[in-house]
């Protein structure tokens, strides 16, 4: 498809702009050491040009409401209409952030109860809605540890990371200065309690951890991990990636994590939208509270205001949070109240666990045992006919899903060659069970037609692209022949 | 619920599929005492009229800002948006997909990624571009720790005319790294030059200069880059308000190693601060330093042009602990508005669109120093000025109230010594016949 | 599926390879390590005149989707850097053990070498 420069027409224009009334020229206005002498080469096109252009590059992805999206770890779950609704009214989208506060009582409430309500589902004493993704949020709270322990007169410099986190965790620590330890995993797919107890000393400020952690599975010796960590003066960092799992079921408030960081835009129904802008409010206890980034919103009785944590680690962005996605996480926890958020968590794990039981058979799972919100599955079997597990997602596509996740999480020797499904509440039985069946076709394919899985996908505008060749050659920018 | 499909039947005959007798037994891996009992004391569920009403009822707490203009910029642009954007964004294929890990499902997106990577090179002059970070204030501290890597050097010179929450955000970076952190003072409202030098050592890794500044002020950047170059150290130049650079020279050609930006003005709206978009480009030499998604061209299978994802091994989930940053989501959503508006708006109409910006801040400053209640003294700037007065906080504000306008941002609250300025934004949603009402109102 | 084994070459756990003329030892991954890594894309700068202990990060070596430190095999000075392959990363798929080299050692202590394995015993260390 062209790009919108290959569709420049000279003189063209797609714009309007009110009369220019106003005396002098730009040239008496910027001074010669800054003055661009050319004006900058941009597309011409007019309105209908680029409407119709993104009409057809909107043709070329699919989304949520294209259908199955079982990303495993990403929580693709339906996005209100409702919520966009909300979140586009005028007076949230024209707020601009130096308002005199008096202009935007409404925005302070709906942070405020917002906050409110997260503290109830998470039993955490203080949140941030600060941070704009869940990487940020990590940011934060790995900072708050690092404050904290700083605060106390004595520096700690190693963080734990389980060998099956995500990559921001390890990034995450570094970016704030400490040495990352890896952890590892059991052969029933839990951190290995001895290898912790071996780690966890009094130079390490603590673990991070996902739970349900990011093979699906709960840690069941949470309890344990909490005290061990505890004992040595350590804190316990919750990754809420996978709360979709636990809402109404398990507070991580209440399972000794000091701080979490939640991801709005999996959990809370926020658009991932093409990959952000998400959400990754951080809750702490109570003790962590004056550590939070500046500026936190309070309720002073008559009105709402803001007020400066006594030792904030300080701002990690402009202004306040991404604040039109505040709005839709808040209108889906209204939306559900507490039995809703009760069934999304049951529903996800039964659709899981249905995807486990129906597929084990096929594709030998990387821990045998129920799962929560997602499982893990793998290609592992099918090597031995050419087929790899890219290969068995690819002909997904061809069956008209998006593939799970895949090769996440890798590491050795218990988890490899890995498909993550998670299919959310969102999906009733009969698109499961579609999915399954595609899933054992392809199965069946994978050995008697491996060729027809090392060529998909079939039915796409593109198809495996070299990614070899964009990293060798890298193109970045488009330039005119 | 209307949002979950599966009825309770269904869910039973799962149950039964996977060999279970209830829920209960498939979480049975949670201890017992960890369960949590009872209800969540949370509002709801409400019905959609009833969700519509509440959260309208708290909307309505906010006054009507679609009928307010805002004299205040500082690195929130009201710009005018077109309907297009809307149209284009309200397409649930973008904005309900994930990031396009799957690239046949995801050439809309990677497309767009490369379209505003080739505009923002148009605009920096570089070819190295990261369309989408949180914001300007995160995507300018993620340059500082990017030039400290590049250099191998934690001193850095900021100018004092950096946005001060672009400051705090630095800071708040580069605190775990042992960062010495040197301000460079102004004067007249620009970075002052002459003093820079003494601030530089060799030990420094880069200096940061907003253009234009806080105060809106143009800055010679280049005077900058050559001083930084001359003790080896970076030169990063910071755009906030980047309609800025359709008039301005390309900081490539100032001697500038690495652009950070916010891409707001281009078709994003003020949302109360996020969410917005910050960039950062640099030269190709650099390239394996950036943080952050960019996507490349390549071609299929079948040889046909395709986008990718590329330069993936800087990044957290391969590099883990050794990534250039922990940058997963961003804020690709941004691309399509911004992609579309400078589509829109194209060479002409954003060359047109900054004269129009620059052209109407000058009128207002002008016209409000003939009143007699504003002095300031003269330089050059963009869309945004700094102006005293012998007005009261509280009248300006009760005023400008009347005529439906945000009062401008009074500079106290980040510049204590600046007792009685205030720094006016004046947009394209000024025609001059507002101008001229501001000037009737705040000039009596 | 077996992997190219050199005989005469010396082997480190971590999959380099090292061959010895005189007091330099030249140093490459061997054909194990690049099937595992894929299609390298990338072969980050190596410092001339840099002394290394073993077992000291030297580069990284990068595919599209993994990445991977080389590790010095044994200490001393690098005096010589592969700069084909740094051009040309597919070098290192292409010929391991040949024009896909990454850089030489000047030895400090010969006496490393025992440590490493000898190929038939990586041969072992690495049989699937």
């Amino acid at each position: 498809m062209k790009l919108i420069y290959e569709k420049s027409v000279k003189g063209r224009v797609g714009y309007s702009i009110k009369k220019d009334e106003f005396d002098g020229a730009v040239e008496d206005l910027i001074p010669e050491y800054a003055l661009s002498k050319a004006k900058k080469e941009l597309p011409e096109v007019s309105e209908v040009d680029v409407v119709r252009h993104f009409t057809k590059l909107s043709k070329l992805n699919y989304g949520v409401d294209d259908g199955f999206y079982p990303l495993g770890s990403c929580t693709m779950k339906y996005n209100p209409k409702v919520n966009e609704y909300l979140a586009s009214l005028d007076n949230f989208t024209q707020a601009h952030p130096f308002s005199p506060l008096e202009f935007v009582q409404g925005n302070l409430r709906l942070m405020y109860e917002l906050e409110e309500a997260l503290k109830e589902i998470t039993g955490m004493d203080r949140f941030t809605l600060m941070p704009s993704a869940g990487a940020h949020g990590e940011l934060v709270g790995v900072l708050i540890m690092r404050k904290y322990f700083e605060d106390q007169g004595k520096s700690r410099s190693k963080m734990l990371v389980p060998d099956s986190a995500h990559g921001t965790n390890p990034a995450s620590s570094a970016m704030a200065g400490f040495k990352v330890v890896e952890v590892k995993s059991n052969e029933v797919g839990n951190i290995d309690l001895d290898d912790l107890k071996a780690k966890m000393d009094e130079d390490t400020a603590g673990l991070m951890l996902t739970n349900p952690n990011t093979v699906g599975l709960f840690e069941r010796q949470i309890q344990e991990i909490a005290e061990v960590v505890h004992s040595q003066g350590g804190l316990l960092y919750y990754d809420g990636a996978n709360l979709n799992a636990l809402l109404g079921i398990v507070r991580p408030g209440d399972a000794g994590f000091d701080i979490v960081h939640l991801n709005l835009h999996k959990t809370f129904s926020t658009p991932h939208g093409s990959g952000g802008p998400g959400s990754g409010a951080v809750g702490v206890k109570k003790n962590l509270a004056e550590f939070l980034p500046s500026p936190l919103v309070c309720n002073c009785g008559k009105y709402f205001g803001l007020e400066e944590p006594r030792k904030s680690i300080g701002r990690v962005k402009a202004f306040f949070g991404n604040f039109t996605v505040l709005v839709k996480a808040y209108a889906w926890i209204l939306s559900m109240g507490n039995d809703g958020l009760k069934m999304v968590s049951e529903t996800s794990v039964i659709n899981a666990n249905y995807v486990l039981a129906k597929l084990k058979k096929y594709y030998r799972p990387a821990y045998d045992r129920f799962c929560m919100h997602e499982c893990v599955l793998t290609g592992r079997d099918y090597k031995e006919y050419g087929v790899k597990t890219l290969d068995i997602a690819k002909r997904l596509i061809d069956y008209g899903f998006h593939p799970p996740t895949i090769y996440f999480p890798h590491f050795e020797p218990y988890a490899q060659e890995t498909i993550m499904v998670e299919p959310t509440e969102s999906e009733g039985k009969e698109t499961i069970d579609e999915f399954i069946d595609a899933m054992i076709k392809i199965s069946n394919e994978a050995k008697t037609n491996p060729e027809l899985l090392k060529e998909a996908p079939h039915i796409t505008y593109v198809s495996r692209p070299d990614e070899v060749k964009a990293n060798r050659e890298p193109i970045l920018v488009y330039k005119e022949k | 619920m209307r949002y979950i499909p599966n009825t309770k039947e269904q869910l039973e005959e799962m149950l039964k599929e996977i060999g279970v007798s209830s829920f209960e037994e498939l979480i049975s891996d949670i201890p017992k005492d960890l369960r949590f009992k009872g209800d969540l004391k949370i509002k709801g569920p409400l019905s959609e009229d009833e969700l519509i009403a509440y959260i309208r009822g708290i909307e309505r707490e906010n006054v009507d800002f679609a009928s307010l203009k805002p004299l205040v910029g500082a690195g929130s642009y009201k710009h005018f948006v077109p309907s297009v954007i809307k149209t284009i964004l309200a397409r649930e294929e973008f904005y309900t997909a994930y990031t396009p890990y799957q690239p046949e499902l995801a050439q809309g997106t990677l497309q767009t990624m490369f379209e505003v990577q080739t505009h923002l090179s148009r605009l920096t002059g570089f070819d190295a571009v990261v369309p989408s970070i949180y914001d300007g204030a995160s995507a300018t501290a993620e340059a500082v720790l990017m030039a400290m890597r590049l250099t191998g050097k934690n001193r850095i010179v900021v100018s004092k005319l950096l946005h001060p929450q672009y400051m705090e955000t630095i800071k708040t970076y580069v605190a775990p790294h042992k960062t010495e952190i040197v301000e460079i003072p102004y004067k007249d409202n620009l970075t002052d030059v002459n003093v820079v030098k003494d601030l530089l050592n060799k030990e420094t890794a880069v200096i940061v200069v907003q253009n234009p500044n806080f105060f809106g002020g143009i800055e010679d950047v280049e005077a900058f880059s050559k001083l930084a170059h001359e003790f080896g150290a970076l030169s990063l130049q910071v755009v906030v308000e980047s309609l800025s650079l359709a008039l301005l020279k390309s900081p490539k050609d100032l001697g500038v190693d690495i652009v950070s930006g916010e891409a707001q003005s281009f078709g994003i709206d003020l949302n109360f601060g996020g969410p917005y978009n910050g960039y950062l480009a640099t030269k190709m030499d650099f390239i394996r330093q950036l943080p952050g998604r960019i996507a490349g061209e390549t071609v299929d299978r079948n040889g046909k042009r395709a986008f990718v994802m590329t330069l993936r091994s800087r990044e957290q989930d391969i590099k883990r602990e050794k990534a250039t940053s922990n940058l997963c989501t961003s804020h690709n959503l941004n691309l399509y508005a911004i992609d579309a508006y400078l589509s829109l708006f194209g060479k002409e109409g954003l060359y047109n669109l900054a004269t129009y910006n620059i052209k109407a801040s000058h009128y207002l400053r002008s016209r409000l120093l003939q009143t007699g209640h504003f002095k300031g003294i003269d330089y050059p700037f963009f869309n945004e000025f700094v102006v005293e007065t012998d007005l009261e906080e509280l009248e300006i504000k009760e005023r400008l109230k009347k005529i439906s306008v945000i009062p401008p941002l009074k500079l106290s609250i980040f510049f204590t010594g600046l007792v009685n300025s205030y720094l006016f934004a004046v947009t394209e949603i000024f025609s001059k016949d507002d101008l001229d009402r501001i000037v009737e109102t705040l000039g009596r | 599926m077996a992997y190219k084994v050199v005989e005469g070459l010396y082997y480190s756990k971590n999959d380099e390879w090292v061959k010895v003329e005189g007091d330099i030892a030249v140093v490459g991954i061997t054909d194990y390590a690049q099937d595992k890594l894929g299609d390298v894309v990338y072969v980050g700068e190596v410092t001339l005149g840099k002394k290394v202990k073993k077992e000291d990060t030297v580069t990284t070596v990068e595919s599209v989707k993994a990445a991977s430190d080389i590790y010095a095999p044994i200490s001393g000075e690098i005096v010589e850097v592969n700069k084909a392959v740094i051009s040309d990363p597919s070098l290192l798929n292409k010929d391991p053990y040949g024009e896909g080299w990454l850089f030489k050692i000047k030895m400090e202590n010969p006496e490393e070498l025992k440590e490493l394995m000898d190929a038939k015993a990586y041969e072992e260390y690495r049989r699937e």
